[in-house]
């Protein structure tokens, strides 16, 4: 019997165009379906439909039967839902409701009424799982991203679901906390639905592939047969990218980092003594663990962050791209949020809106878009400025195969005209863009941090 | 001690500093209280005190213009439109200074809260109205929040090579700071309602058993109360 069955499901948010267009289908005890799509494909909407929180949650127009276990989502809340169904969504930070870990991860079991005598233990015993036992006490604002989704991870484990629903759980993780994190997520033989924009790791665990467009289903396939419809029909998808990586003439160092020391607040050293040079026609990838001072670096080159030791030079304007999105949401229009950086020029910021695929949106407020549009509006909000040193932080975070490409080839084509600095976890994307991958070997520390050229 | 019993003084050494007669009770008040926020790491704490410290000095400074008492002028100014004539007598002087001491206790008092107390056990101590209890524990984070926020736009637009100084330029970030936390809340009502938040069968983790030092804080806060009316 089905645990979960959708039949001819077609869903819209209140005023836009269907997110899920007449999807059927049923999911079993023990699969693990991995679902795939571009940004907007319905991904989201398809697993909040599992969770019931489409429609109760978000409104909308309903059409169809979801049923999870046997009740039907339309007469069954998400809360009743509960402990049938966990959901963890992507970002860590906005799903924590206690200050303390094991509070955190108790909140779902009383909510379900687990018997108060069981509820500690069965924390504890939640966490263990998640090898987060260690992180029990902790107040949760002083955990890493990583450490954070093990914690939700945790919290959703804990109810013992029959159903778990993970949205894009990786997408802040560094490589071997993500595939730690699935691998917990999968092992324990509860049926799970994951979207992923990050399909390597994520194929590796699945037993079946969903591959949603514009809110359709367009493959439902066992993991092997997806991968050859996907090397056939989406090859960026399970191809590593790749891209004419034309050699430009490098020229002198726009930015130098001279025996630079950081630490935040009264805190323990980040940075001891870093030297670093970026140059004019180099693209320069970072990497490194969550929490190894990657973000940090990136900052106190472009100035946003002064070094207490050391000095960082600086010949030409610099840009920077914030990891958050969330942060380019300052006007009402998308036009004038991109035209913010080259003081109101509108031409300007139409040209870079295009750019990036949306110039269809430029009438319409930041907090409206999606979030790979606000991915690629915060990206050409920072490109109009046209700098000579450009920084990005994790740019590939929520960004789909297809658009990882579309940026590793734009960055390669504009590479002569700056000095580029890309910090990211994603291996793939370093390769395929960078002429130099910087990597980060320890983790903030009293001994600092060892910079390691590992590509060149 | 149990959150609880801490919030307890608290709360006694608020309602003693509102009942107060004379400025020096509730400037002592208002002292103890500054002297329990900066037990709270230094990083986090000084939002609050700055915040409440321009609140009480802005008090200080409109009060004897706004009121009319006394009979013992320090100072006689023009006659503005509405207000009538400005003056500053000893009298108002006296009152603003007891006004202004009332509201940095009660500043500091929620300072206290905010910074020293674990909301966490707070909640799961609380035998009722565990909702209310549970929203402003909420509401309370909100502050560390909001400043995080504002960093972050500040950055994002210096990142920009938008220089973003002075109070008009801040002022522009009021706006979508508010809209932000709209949607950080629409955001953790989603996952609440996904983790079973508003069902009926909830249950809660057994709070710990009162010690003495709890028993004591309460009868201390009762006390403190009763002082604040016959005495202060």
């Amino acid at each position: 019997m089905a645990l979960a069955r959708l039949e001819r499901l077609t869903f819209s948010y209140p005023g836009a165009a269907p997110a899920l267009r007449d999807v059927s289908l049923e999911i079993h005890e023990g699969e693990v379906v991995l679902l795939l799509g571009a940004s907007g494909s319905g991904k989201s909407t398809l697993l909040r439909a599992l969770a019931g929180l489409v429609p109760h949650f978000h409104g909308g127009r309903f059409e169809g039967r979801v049923e999870v276990d046997g009740r039907d989502t339309r007469t069954a809340r998400p809360a009743a839902l509960a402990g049938t169904v966990a959901t963890l969504f992507q970002d860590p930070e906005e799903q924590v409701v206690f200050t303390r870990v094991t509070r955190e991860v108790a909140f779902g079991l009383e909510n379900v009424g687990t018997s108060p005598l069981e509820i500690v233990p069965r924390a504890l015993q939640a966490l263990t799982a998640v090898g987060a036992s260690h992180l029990a006490d902790r107040p949760v604002a002083e955990l890493s991203g990583g450490e954070l989704q093990r914690v939700c991870l945790a919290s959703a484990l804990a109810l013992e679901p029959q159903l778990l629903l993970l949205d894009e759980p990786t997408s802040q993780l560094d490589p071997e906390s993500a595939e730690g994190l699935l691998e917990l997520a999968t092992d324990r033989g509860t049926t799970v639905v994951l979207s992923e924009q990050r399909p390597d790791r994520a194929l590796a665990v699945a037993t079946r592939v969903l591959f949603l467009d514009s809110g359709r289903v367009v493959l439902d396939a066992p993991v092997d047969d997806a991968r050859e419809w996907l090397d056939t029909h989406r090859r960026a998808w399970t191809a590593d990218p790749h891209v004419a990586t034309a050699c430009c003439k490098v020229g002198k160092a726009v930015c130098r980092l001279r025996d630079v020391s950081y630490a935040y607040g009264e805190g323990p050293p980040v940075l001891v003594g870093l030297d670093l040079d970026l140059r004019r026609g180099e693209v320069v990838a970072l990497a490194g663990p969550n929490g190894s001072g990657k973000s940090t670096i990136a900052k106190l080159a472009v100035g946003l962050l002064e070094p207490q030791e050391g000095a960082v030079e600086r010949g030409g304007r610099a840009a920077m791209l914030l990891q958050d999105p969330s942060r380019y949401v300052i006007r009402d229009r998308a036009l004038d949020e991109v035209a913010l950086g080259v003081g109101g020029d509108l031409g300007r910021a139409r040209t870079a809106l295009a750019s990036v695929g949306l110039a269809e949106t430029e009438n319409r407020h930041p907090r409206d878009l999606s979030s790979g549009e606000r991915e690629r509006l915060a990206l050409a909000s920072v490109l109009v400025t046209e700098p000579d040193l450009l920084v990005l932080d994790e740019p590939t975070r929520g960004v789909d195969p297809e658009r990882k490409l579309e940026l590793a080839a734009r960055l390669r084509r504009e590479a002569a005209t700056r000095a580029t600095l890309v910090v990211t976890h994603d291996r793939t994307f370093a390769a395929a863009v960078a002429d130099r991958v910087v990597c980060l070997e320890s983790g903030p520390d009293p001994e600092g941090l060892t910079l390691g050229v590992a590509h060149a | 001690m149990r959150p609880s019993a801490a919030l307890a003084l608290l709360g006694a050494a608020v309602t003693a500093a509102l009942l107060a007669q004379h400025t020096i009770s509730v400037a002592v008040l208002a002292l103890v209280l500054l002297g329990v926020c900066l037990r709270a790491p230094r990083a986090r704490r000084w939002p609050y005190l700055v915040g409440t410290g321009i609140s009480a000095l802005a008090l200080f400074v409109v009060t004897p213009f706004v009121e009319t008492i006394g009979s013992h002028p320090l100072w006689t100014g023009p006659i503005v439109p509405v207000l009538g004539q400005l003056d500053v007598t000893r009298e108002e002087l006296s009152s603003a200074l007891f006004q202004a001491c009332r509201l940095a206790a009660v500043g500091f008092a929620f300072a206290a809260y905010a910074l020293l107390l674990d909301h966490d056990r707070l909640i799961a101590g609380s035998g009722f109205a565990r909702r209310s209890v549970l929203a402003v524990a909420l509401a309370t984070r909100l502050v560390p929040t909001l400043e995080r926020d504002a960093q972050g736009l500040v950055d994002s637009l210096r990142g920009r090579g938008v220089q973003v100084e002075g109070l008009r330029r801040r002022a522009t970030l009021v706006s979508p700071l508010l809209s932000g936390s709209l949607e950080r809340g629409l955001n953790l009502a989603e996952a609440m309602e996904a983790r079973g938040y508003g069902r009926r069968e909830r249950t809660h983790v057994p709070a710990p058993p009162w010690t003495a030092v709890d028993c004591t804080a309460v009868a201390g806060a009762l006390l403190l109360v009763a002082i604040g009316v016959t005495w202060l």
